[in-house]
């Protein structure tokens, strides 16, 4: 908990305690939210992310693609949220006391919810981890940037521009 | 191309082409009319002007072109005929062309039909000597016989302007201006550059309002010439003053380094004005190669507010804030309920109030779409070989934004086939006893909290027995149900899917949409429609439409915890499910209503597939009409009614067929909106 508000109040300079992990890295970095999904660690560049919400009530649509669970309101206005473990071809899950909606925004006005196990935590990851995936599972890598190894942690860091490319 | 600076443009120039379009037509009624004769003129030397500043070669080209021949016009030595009105026409159609184009994104221009250039010099060369190329401006000396205060200004002002780059160029570090500021040719109007700082642009409008007053005695229109807006008083000049000032105080709070200078200089631009230089070369313009192609092609969308209903926005939100904390204090210590209640009524009063100025900032006049309609009368009439008048009535009915222009495309369709359908050739009116020319009125007023729109034409009407029988050749209906139509629903028919009008009524051929089209366009709006006609005497169509499209007033109806609300313009009638009332004819459910069946819809199968129900007992059913048909949609509860805001679907749902978007109740929930149309379509 120390390290997210350090690391989400500090300036662009790495906090604390990726000092002392990382040595003295002072190259460029990507700030991202990361979140889990399974077992498996996900990110995505805060300058996409408008706001992190608790799961409320989520009003289902009838007719609506599988992956969409339905429209929220959020400040009036209506949000649509999708389930991001069947974006990525997990078996869905109760929504639990953990389970959070990232609001992402895709441009100006739009934006849209995707459901989530777990938020952990915002992070600067240094662009010298960051690889970009090869290009193997076509429509998966699709929505996938690239992949970091990070403290350890395997982060998958998702281009939400091209996952939602073409949706209207 | 600065991207700011052209839409600032598209949005200028779209009001000038719209009223050029009305003023235009009512220029071949009444050629002589020297105020019109003006307007008319400023209105291409303004667009000129603007797209001057971005280069944009064809577009100067034509609008010069125009210019040149109104000024001929005006000094009497051309006429506003039949032939010159055409070319004028035309020149006027590829400015409107292109500024479409510069609206959809396109930055490449494609280069002019030559013949019309040159049937424009023509016209410009038939009283002159061909030393004046339409290349030359002619400066205020050229004009020579009956000294022309407006092309006097015009001159005037854009060598001032041009005097004031000169004096800036030092200043400014941007090496590109410097070297094209003289040969900015405003004779061509083309800056070779186009790449004028946002800062010079502001500056320069900034000088010629300072200009516009001074020279307002002997020239009144002079300020809207800049402004391009409604030649017509005062009304006009503030607005754009308005304007002025609130992009002077947007473009101040980031541009620190607007050149301070100019303001000062602005104030006697005259003293500076070079006479020979500006005449100089016009020169070839390259620029439209240069000009960068943008990406970007989504037009600003934007709406003029009048001031004075932003500061009574602004004293509502103050007075919005007072009851908040009103209601803050109210929070703490002992609360009397009276206190309370007046609070809340107070909140109430704000909101009302509020909301309805909110929504007035959203209404246009529906001038804008009527503006239109005197030019496709006049062509469609010349072309038809037809004599006819168009009355226009209610131009200045305020209607919500979104409906102005959804409204375009139907008024259209149904002027058109007035002119084409409706009224006849003038013989034929002649030896029924009707003057020559035929009279279509199309009229708009408010009523209530619905605009009724009415296209009258006094034309040869219909006949509902033709239309009858139409019917039943077409397979709609056997002839038993046809004779028991009555007039109206006979009138009715023409609305519905492959009833071409053109078929019943004349041997024209229908054109684009449909009138089945038409009511689609119509019922989306939420509107109705309604044909009277008399056979001989003539046809009159109206359209309610609601006066905003963001509110709605709905029927709330439910299934368990779900809401959904169906648009109460729609609603007939309510009444309990009853299962003996009810038969099963060709698989689908009908409910007799007044020896009338029905078909029944049964909601809850698309909505609530998971709930399996044995029975519908207690459950009501809601008569709605979609289109010319009736259905019964069956819900588990109706909720009553409510106003509701609309609020678009979010991404991915825009597709999902049935819901006309969402909205959210009086408990903070969200209920479903749905189109009718949609819904009948799903099932």
């Amino acid at each position: 908990m120390d390290m997210m508000t350090q690391s989400m109040t500090g300036n662009d300079s790495p906090s604390m305690s990726e000092m002392q992990d990382e040595a003295a890295y002072l190259g460029p970095s990507a700030r991202c939210v990361l979140f889990t999904l399974e077992n498996e660690i996900y990110g995505i560049h805060v300058k996409k992310i408008r706001e992190v919400l608790r799961v409320g009530i989520i009003r289902t649509v009838a007719g609506t693609p599988h992956n969409v669970l339905g429209v929220i309101n959020v400040r009036g206005v209506i949000v649509t949220v999708i389930d991001a473990r069947s974006m990525y071809g997990m078996p869905a899950k109760e929504i639990s006391d953990y389970s959070r909606i990232i609001i992402v925004e895709l441009d100006g006005e739009r934006a849209v919810g995707m459901l989530v196990d777990f938020v952990m935590e915002v992070k600067d990851i240094p662009e010298s981890k960051i690889e970009a995936l090869s290009a193997t599972k076509e429509n998966v890598s699709r929505y996938i940037q690239g992949i970091a190894h990070f403290q350890n942690n395997v982060i998958i860091l998702i281009d939400v521009d091209n996952m939602f490319a073409g949706e209207e | 191309m600065d991207e700011e600076i052209l839409q600032d443009f598209l949005a200028e120039a779209a009001d000038l082409v719209d009223q050029l379009n009305e003023q235009l037509v009512e220029l071949e009624h009444s050629p002589e009319d020297a105020d019109l004769l003006n307007a008319v003129f400023r209105g291409f030397h303004t667009i000129k002007g603007g797209a001057g500043f971005l280069a944009i070669t064809p577009l100067i080209e034509v609008c010069h072109r125009a210019e040149n021949v109104f000024d001929k016009i005006r000094n009497r030595e051309v006429a506003y005929d039949a032939i010159v009105a055409d070319a004028i026409l035309r020149a006027f159609d590829v400015i409107s062309d292109l500024m479409d184009l510069l609206k959809d994104g396109v930055r490449e221009m494609p280069e002019n039909d030559p013949v019309l250039l040159t049937d424009l010099d023509a016209i410009t060369a038939k009283n002159k000597p061909p030393v004046v190329e339409e290349q030359i401006v002619e400066s205020p000396l050229q004009l020579g016989e009956g000294v022309d205060p407006d092309g006097d200004m015009s001159e005037d002002e854009f060598e001032a302007l041009l005097s004031q780059r000169d004096v800036m160029e030092p200043e400014d570090d941007d090496a590109n201006l410097g070297v094209s500021t003289v040969e900015l040719s405003l004779t061509e109007g083309v800056d070779p550059d186009g790449d004028m700082s946002e800062e010079e642009f502001e500056a320069l409008l900034n000088q010629r309002e300072v200009l516009g007053p001074d020279h307002s005695n002997d020239e009144p229109g002079s300020i809207v010439l800049a402004a391009g807006v409604d030649p017509d008083g005062d009304m006009s000049e503030d607005e754009f003053e308005a304007l002025l000032g609130q992009r002077d105080l947007l473009e101040g709070g980031e541009s620190g380094d607007v050149p301070t200078p100019l303001n000062v200089k602005g104030s006697k631009p005259q003293e500076s004005v070079p006479a020979a230089p500006v005449k100089s070369t016009p020169k070839p313009s390259n620029t439209a190669a240069e000009a960068k192609p943008v990406a970007k092609n989504t037009t600003e969308s934007t709406v003029r507010v009048d001031t004075r209903r932003l500061d009574e926005i602004m004293n509502l939100v103050g007075e919005l804030v007072l009851v908040r904390n009103r209601l803050l204090t109210l929070k703490g210590a002992g609360v009397s309920l009276e206190d309370l209640a007046n609070a809340v009524g107070n909140l109430d009063h704000v909101t009302t109030d509020l909301q309805s100025s909110v929504m007035k900032t959203r209404m246009q006049p529906v001038k804008k779409v009527f503006g239109r309609f005197p030019r496709v009368v006049r062509d469609l009439a010349r072309q038809l070989g037809k004599d006819i008048n168009l009355e226009l009535k209610g131009e200045e009915t305020d209607l919500d934004k979104n409906l102005v222009e959804a409204l375009a495309d139907p008024l259209v369709h149904l002027v058109r086939n007035s002119v084409d359908h409706g009224v006849e050739m003038p013989d034929v009116r002649a030896a029924a006893g009707k003057p020559k020319t035929g009279t279509i009125v199309l009229a708009a007023e408010q009523e209530g909290d619905h605009i009724l729109l009415s296209i009258t034409d006094d034309g040869k009407g219909m006949d509902p027995d033709v239309l009858r029988q139409k019917a039943v050749e077409k397979g709609m209906m056997d002839e038993i149900a046809a004779s028991q139509l009555d007039d109206k629903s006979a009138f009715e028919l023409i609305l519905s899917a492959g009833f071409s009008t053109a078929d019943v009524i004349s041997d024209i051929s229908g054109r684009g949409v449909g009138m089945d089209v038409v009511k689609t366009m119509i019922t989306k709006l939420n509107g109705s429609i309604e044909i009277h006609s008399v056979l001989g005497e003539g046809t009159k169509i109206n359209i309610r439409v609601p006066l905003t499209l963001a509110i709605l007033p709905t029927l709330m109806v439910g299934f368990d915890e779900d809401s959904y609300a169906i648009p109460l313009s729609s609603v007939q009638e309510i009444f309990d499910y009853n299962p003996e009332k009810t038969n099963k004819i060709d698989g689908q459910m009908m409910v007799r209503l007044r020896d009338r069946s029905i078909p029944l819809l049964f909601l809850s199968e698309w909505l609530a597939p998971h709930q399996t129900k044995e029975s519908y007992v207690g459950d009501k059913v809601v008569i709605v009409s979609v289109g010319n048909q009736r259905v019964g949609l069956v819900v588990n509860q109706v909720n009553g009614q409510e106003e509701v805001v609309i609020k678009p679907l979010g991404v991915m749902l825009k597709k999902v067929r049935g819901y006309a978007g969402a909205t959210i109740t009086g408990n903070g929930s969200i209920a479903l909106i749905l189109d009718l149309p949609g819904v009948v379509e799903r099932f």
